[in-house]
């Protein structure tokens, strides 16, 4: 059995390392949310809201869907429209799967390009507002 | 007569034969030896070390300052600007007792000279206690202006934090990026 174990500690070990390189959308987002957002999405409480459990919220209800894009954090991202869409996705994926709407369309760059040049002036106003209407 | 059934008779008997021939304390002895060999992160060391995907590149085989997390020239300190908690009682990933790691932190890249390639270095100040005023670096390798403030390395980072005081910071390894 303690060999079963080495054997399986070993391998947890392993799969950790090879998960290590980091690529795409999810290079993207390490280099430039994850910062403040974390690794795995979680708030800091007083700082910064989670993603993990909550963006997918978002497109559920009108405006939310542009709000993900005119954050911004978002739409000052040091990307191109191509990249930041692709982040996008891939937040709304890896952080709150299940509370996307089923009939999501994911983001294009020449949506994220239109959206981004119009910035939120007043962003927590709007997050109020939309946060009401999800948890009517 | 012995009337259970077969397979209480087995391991009845495995279990016995077991216990013959090892004790409870080796097995904890080897289990922890296991445990404790591996490379795994099982203590609370720190939240950013709870991010970590790898364990850093060895360091053992470079020469001169870009090996020690003491100096400036260090290779994770590309994009640093603060005091070097490894001059401050932490190392270049820990923070000096009787200080926090703050979560939120800002993140870029450097080349290790060794390997050549770049890894995802997360700059996270410590805090809770006043400047630490040893071993100051400013390195500004993929840093943008202040009005891009989540890629500034001016700004001190303490929040989430009990305390907004910035004592050090670290560099703390986080994966390798590849190319998009």
């Amino acid at each position: 059995m303690c060999w079963t174990v080495a054997v399986l500690v070993a391998l947890a070990a392993a799969s950790l390392a090879a998960g290590a390189d980091v690529g795409g959308p999810a290079l993207d987002y390490a280099l430039n949310c994850q910062g403040c957002h974390r690794a795995d999405g979680a708030a800091t409480p007083g700082s910064v809201p989670a993603l993990a459990g909550s963006v997918g919220k978002f497109p559920r209800v009108p405006g939310g869907r542009e709000y993900l894009v005119r954050v911004p954090g978002v739409a000052q991202a040091p990307l191109d429209d191509a990249r930041t869409a692709a982040v996008l996705n891939w937040v709304l994926e890896r952080f709150d799967h299940d509370d996307m709407p089923a009939d999501f369309a994911p983001y294009t760059a020449a949506e994220v390009g239109r959206l981004r040049r119009s910035p939120l002036t007043d962003v927590e106003r709007v997050r109020r507002e939309l946060i009401e209407a999800i948890t009517r | 007569m012995d009337r259970r059934h077969w397979i209480d008779r087995f391991v009845e008997t495995a279990a016995r034969q077991l216990a013959q021939r090892t004790s409870r304390r080796s097995f904890l002895t080897r289990l922890g030896s296991a445990l404790v060999g591996s490379t795994l992160p099982l203590l609370p060391v720190a939240r950013a070390a709870d991010d970590a995907r790898l364990p850093p590149p060895d360091d053992a085989a470079l020469k001169g300052e870009v090996g020690d997390p003491k100096s400036c020239n260090y290779w994770r300190h590309c994009a640093i600007d603060g005091f070097l908690c490894a001059c401050c009682g932490g190392s270049q990933s820990a923070c000096p007792p009787g200080t926090e790691m703050s979560p939120v932190t800002w993140i870029g890249t450097c080349r290790h000279p060794g390997d050549g390639k770049d890894y995802i270095i997360s700059y996270n100040d410590c805090c809770g206690q006043s400047l630490c005023l040893r071993c100051r670096c400013t390195r500004t390798e993929g840093e943008k202006p202040i009005y891009f403030t989540s890629k500034n390395n001016d700004l001190l980072w303490c929040f989430g934090t009990k305390s907004r005081a910035v004592n050090c910071s670290v560099a703390v390894v986080l994966g390798v990026a590849t190319k998009s």
